[in-house]
């Protein structure tokens, strides 16, 4: 059985700078793993080598066993690997719907003759995807039902915006999601529940999930496992109580000398 | 057990949103007159709000026998086309294409190529303007691909160039040498055109009246705008639209970018084409200075006046584009719009009916002392007939003092209204207000004075003012939603 992400001395420099310095990272299917480091470790970076806006300088990635080096974005989310993005980048003028609709473009085959004619296919994948839209919904609750289906993205809270793009990654098809910082910005309460709604992913729909978070008592609640950058480099990896308290990671955190007083 | 229901609870409890569930009765309902008429509007269904302004078009022929009505009617049937496409384009897509026009003269071009005498081709129609939009497509398709990796101003740019390369080619290729030929080669027949060209025809029908076309580009034009409607929220039109928002994030969501960026070219182009395919059967003959600037510039003023992206406002961009002018070009006519415009525009500014009142009671009495002061100082004066006519005579006659010499007053009132006006948007609320009756009578006697003087400049100052007012009122364009960017 294949790893449902795969990477082997993944490397990336820019100029001069390593941002990811020979990363081996195994993701077994359904597994939560949370990539925790601090500011500039390569975090981001990482997402962004994964889903093929960077190609690698070195070093192979694989989803489900097959290389995806060198394909374009959309190519790899067609693969299955969707993203959120840190800075929340939504289709902010098209509807909630809309905004699941057109990303299950990969998933529908209708021409643009089909669209104009209104083909049996366009009709049949038109009801299809906003019964899919619905069902994907629903994991957030009544939040982005009901009339807000139709409301522009843009006119969406801060916390609904982030799980509409979580929504929209789902609405991809694909089975392994990739979150660049889903809690941030949200009060506590709101925390807790995008919280459950990421460990539902896991266990409800056996989703694949890499997450990278700052909250700690989010990573703390739903990882299986943690990985630790800095620099571009693994410095810790396990359960959560096991990286928390190791004393690189700390020193990465907050300075040398920081462990031995503590 | 006890697990078990407080296991319930907190899936109940996750995401129950009150806003959501509150919402039908939170919605206010509409109370004043026009608020539930538009109400009553919107939940009738597409046949019927599209049906009426059909029935209404179909009928048009039937009530003038004018064929310039009917000529205003084509052309701004092809003009709707071309918006059609531009809109699949820059509304859609986001690709701000500035060589538009371009695939209009190639479509009119090729048209013209196979049937005219000019090569000696006469193809039959249902050939011909397949061809053109495979010809067109394909330039479409050939200026797409080296630039689908431009974005934003350097496409404009790339665009911009591309259309002003067609309108040379075509200006210039009347003596192209080519090296087997003995004599040069008469392709385009250079500034003057493509005379003679053969109308369309279908079946044993050619399309020769004016009459013919109205209703041979109604059909296109219904046809366009029920396939616009399709493709609104069809698979290819939420992938240029969610490209035209935000690309980097479409290209996550699946939407290969470089491909669908050529389909809207392509798609575009050829509609562009056809309809070039068409202007030129309906004047039988091509002429580079169609394709000139101004014409992608009133496209894109359409477009945007309309509201980008939405179908009924791309229509009713379309018809201020095309038919204002043609009402500005009669002096009594545009008088009339000049008035109303002020009357709205002041009503809109002023927000307030009392006020409204008060400042065109004011308005009045401004003339009334500005007409006394003109005769005290012993201004000659033009008696009325020899100025106004028609029903407005008695009003307007009256109220305006025309002055012999228009040239010297009118300008400067001009000078003065532009100064006035200047200062007033530096000044507070109450200023303006004051100022309000005075600035109104000052651009009514600037109107009536000097710029009736000549309509065709007026015309275009007008058009241009008119627009600069539409957008500060709705920057969002007639019909579209408000575009907003989150900070």
């Amino acid at each position: 059985m294949n790893a449902a992400l795969e990477l082997t001395g993944v490397t990336k420099t820019f100029g001069g700078l390593t941002s990811l310095n020979d990363l081996n990272i195994e993701v077994p299917k359904g597994e939560i793993l949370s990539i925790i480091g601090p500011n500039g470790a390569g975090k981001t970076t990482l997402f962004n080598i994964i889903t093929g806006v960077y190609i690698p300088d070195q070093g192979d990635v694989k989803v489900a066993g097959k290389s995806i080096v060198g394909l374009r974005p959309d190519q790899v989310a067609g693969n299955g690997v969707a993203r959120t993005f840190q800075n929340i980048r939504l289709f902010l003028n098209l509807t909630v719907e809309e905004n699941l609709m057109a990303a299950m473009y990969g998933r529908t085959r209708s021409s643009l003759f089909d669209s104009v004619l209104q083909t049996p296919r366009a009709r049949r994948e038109d009801k299809e995807k906003r019964e899919l839209a619905l069902e994907v919904l629903s994991f957030f609750g009544t939040r982005l039902t009901g009339y807000r289906l139709q409301q522009p993205a843009y006119s969406l809270s801060y916390a609904n915006r982030r799980r509409l793009e979580i929504a929209r990654a789902m609405a991809t098809g694909a089975h392994t999601l990739l979150l660049d910082e889903p809690a941030a910005g949200m009060n506590p309460a709101e925390t807790q529940e995008i919280a459950q709604v990421i460990s539902r992913l896991g266990s409800e729909r056996d989703y694949t999930i890499v997450v990278i978070e700052h909250d700690m008592h989010v990573v703390e609640g739903i990882s299986d496992r943690v990985i630790a950058l800095d620099h571009g480099v693994e410095i810790a990896q396990g359960s959560f109580d096991h990286v928390a308290t190791d004393p690189n990671v700390i020193e990465a955190y907050l300075g040398r000398g920081s462990a031995a007083t503590k | 057990m006890s697990n078990q229901n407080e296991q319930e609870a907190t899936t109940r409890g996750i995401g129950t949103d009150e806003w959501v569930a509150q919402h039908e009765a939170r919605i206010a309902k509409p109370t004043t007159a026009m608020g539930k008429l538009a109400d009553r509007w919107a939940t009738l269904p597409a046949v019927v709000q599209w049906g009426i302004p059909l029935i209404v078009v179909l009928m048009i022929p039937f009530t003038t026998s004018s064929d310039y009505v009917l000529r205003i009617g084509v052309n701004l049937g092809l003009f709707i086309m071309l918006v059609i496409g531009l809109n699949l384009t820059v509304g859609y897509a986001g690709l701000l294409d500035l060589g538009f026009v371009a695939f209009y003269g190639f479509g009119a071009y090729f048209y013209a190529f196979v049937s005219s005498p000019q090569f000696g081709i006469s193809w039959p129609s249902w050939i011909s303007l397949p061809f053109v939009v495979v010809t067109t497509a394909i330039i479409g398709l050939a200026l797409g691909t080296p630039s689908r990796r431009l974005a934003g101003d350097y496409l404009a740019i790339a665009t911009l160039f591309f259309g002003q390369m067609f309108l040379v080619l075509a200006v210039s290729s009347d003596a192209v040498q080519f090296p087997w030929m003995d004599e040069p080669l008469d392709i385009t027949g250079g500034p003057n055109g493509i005379p003679s060209v053969d109308q369309i025809s279908f079946l044993g029908f050619t399309f020769n009246s004016t009459l013919s076309y109205y209703f041979l580009l109604l059909g296109i034009v219904v046809i366009g705008i029920i396939a616009t409607r399709r493709i609104h929220n069809s698979r290819q039109g939420l992938a240029w639209r969610s490209m035209g928002e935000d690309e980097l994030a479409a290209q996550h969501m699946t939407v290969p970018v470089v491909r669908m960026k050529l389909m809207a070219f392509t798609v575009g182009a050829s509609i562009a084409g056809l309809a070039g395919a068409f202007f030129a059967s309906v004047q039988m003959g091509v002429y580079p200075s169609t394709f000139k600037l101004p014409l992608l510039i009133m496209l894109y003023a359409a477009l945007i006046l309309g509201g980008l992206g939405s179908v009924p406002g791309l229509i009713i961009g379309a018809i201020v584009m095309v038919v204002l002018p043609e009402i500005l070009r009669f002096p009594d006519y545009s008088n009339y719009l000049f008035l109303v415009t002020v009357l709205i525009g002041s009503i809109i500014l002023i927000k307030s009916w009392k006020l409204v009142v008060a400042v065109f009671a004011a308005t009045i009495a401004v003339g009334f002392v500005a007409n006394a002061i003109f005769l005290v100082v012993g201004v000659p004066y033009l008696p009325i007939d020899e100025w106004i006519e028609g029903p407005l005579a008695p009003i307007l006659g009256t109220w305006i003092f025309m002055p012999e010499e228009r040239l010297l007053f009118g300008n400067i009132a001009f000078v003065l209204l532009i100064v006035v006006i200047a200062w007033m948007t530096t000044r507070s609320k109450r200023v303006r207000l004051f100022a309000m009756p005075f600035v109104l009578w000052l651009a009514i006697f600037t109107w009536e004075v000097r710029l009736l003087m000549e309509p065709s400049i007026t015309r275009q100052l007008l058009i241009g003012a008119l627009l600069v007012v539409l957008m500060a009122a709705r920057p969002q364009g007639l019909f579209g939603k408000p575009r907003v960017e989150v900070l």
